[in-house]
């Protein structure tokens, strides 16, 4: 579970590439269980995802998304804590 | 007989049997595929009996036997093939779930040279060196290295255009290629495909996989992701989104980060030249028509 004052950071067993303004994340795994797991990001988590640096925090993030995409704070801080708690399920950030 | 070069989706792969190595019988499916060259792309020796794997080696990526038990797929406690690292080879391991349960064999490589080693314990007088599931590997780690691109997925020709349908096991690929095959298509294939950038455009090959197979390849002009649907219904897809529907589709060893931005780039690229489209489809020949008036 995230708050307002946690530090996500990225998983380094993960691929990125970037097409347009959105990506492709590929885990890197370590048995053929998980091997065609794809996860794609839109446009919204591609900035977010860009902003995950081990330092920015969830609070951080939420401001950021409110002066980008001019959207008010309650929308702002569910689309943020959606976003990780994905991310987080699916190993990508810790 | 001792050596002989196989030419498999545009690969030519040698393969000898080293001073102490088995009698090599390649099975019926890829005598086809049995070509006259010097050259080779990657030559294998193979030798006869165990190869020890060293201590220090490190176990990097494993697959279970998988059995599916009433439509439920279950992995089993043993191994069905495991690959290792050892300094800067690779060591893939595996048994042969259709021979007996004492052949095994190691295949030691590198993604970085051109002569591989591959040692098979109870071998008998004679083998295919290339029994399933050593001829997905090798083809696989080929793609691999050359930038290529190893799928799930059938192929058709026709008429100029070359469609490739994906979509993991019992999506769809034998039914939709058995469609096509009744409106005079021909089939590259309804299993695996290998995709090569030959310079001009993007081509399309099968591998040995069934006993009457011949080397075929095809231009390939549209790629359809494929589900069954009540009605046929197709939608083209774009930038990340094609390049996910299309890596998911793809045979990979993910067990590596080099190894799925090499595959992950490859795909990127293709999709970027090639169309990409969702194709929820009937199981029967509307589907033809609907894709030859849309597609």
């Amino acid at each position: 579970m995230f708050d307002l004052a946690s530090v996500p950071s990225r998983s380094e067993s993960v691929v990125t590439r970037k097409t347009g303004h959105e990506y492709v994340l590929v885990p890197v795994v370590d048995n053929i269980a998980d091997m065609n797991s794809v996860y794609t990001l839109n446009e919204t988590g591609a900035f977010l995802w860009e902003l995950i640096d081990g330092k920015r925090t969830v609070k951080d993030l939420i401001d950021s998304l409110i002066i980008e995409y001019d959207v008010d704070r309650d929308k702002a801080s569910r689309e943020v804590i959606s976003f990780l708690d994905d991310m987080d399920k699916f190993l990508i950030i810790r | 007989m001792r050596s002989y070069n196989l030419k498999i989706a545009g690969y030519n792969i040698r393969v000898d049997s080293a001073a102490d190595g088995p009698e090599l019988r390649p099975e019926e499916r890829f005598l086809r595929n049995i070509c006259e060259s010097s050259d080779y792309d990657i030559q294998i020796s193979v030798h006869s009996g165990a190869f020890i794997i060293p201590e220090e080696s490190e176990r990097v990526f494993i697959a279970p036997y998988i059995v599916e038990i009433k439509g439920m797929k279950t992995s089993t406690r043993d191994n069905f093939w495991s690959i290792y690292k050892y300094k800067s080879e690779l060591l893939l391991i595996t048994n042969f779930p259709f021979s007996s349960p004492a052949k095994k064999a190691v295949l030691k490589f590198s993604l970085n040279t051109r002569e591989w080693d591959l040692w098979i314990a109870e071998s008998g007088a004679a083998t295919d060196p290339l029994e399933y599931p050593l001829d997905g590997f090798i083809l696989y780690y080929l793609t691999a290295i050359n930038g290529d691109i190893m799928i799930h997925a059938s192929g058709v020709n026709i008429a100029r255009h070359g469609f490739l349908f994906s979509g993991i096991s019992g999506k769809g690929k034998t039914t939709i290629a058995g469609l096509w095959d009744e409106s005079g298509a021909k089939i590259i294939h309804d299993d695996r495909i290998i995709l090569r950038n030959t310079g001009s455009g993007y081509s399309m090959f099968n591998t040995p996989v069934y006993r009457d197979d011949k080397p075929l390849e095809s231009p390939l002009t549209r790629i359809f992701i494929i589900e069954h649907g009540i009605s046929n219904k197709m939608k083209l897809v774009r930038g990340a989104s094609a390049v996910s529907l299309v890596m998911a589709n793809c045979i990979q060893h993910n067990w590596d980060a080099g190894l799925i931005a090499r595959l992950l780039g490859s795909v990127s690229i293709m999709c970027s030249s090639i169309p990409v489209y969702q194709l929820f489809f009937r199981p029967d020949r509307s589907v033809v028509d609907h894709i030859l008036e849309n597609g």
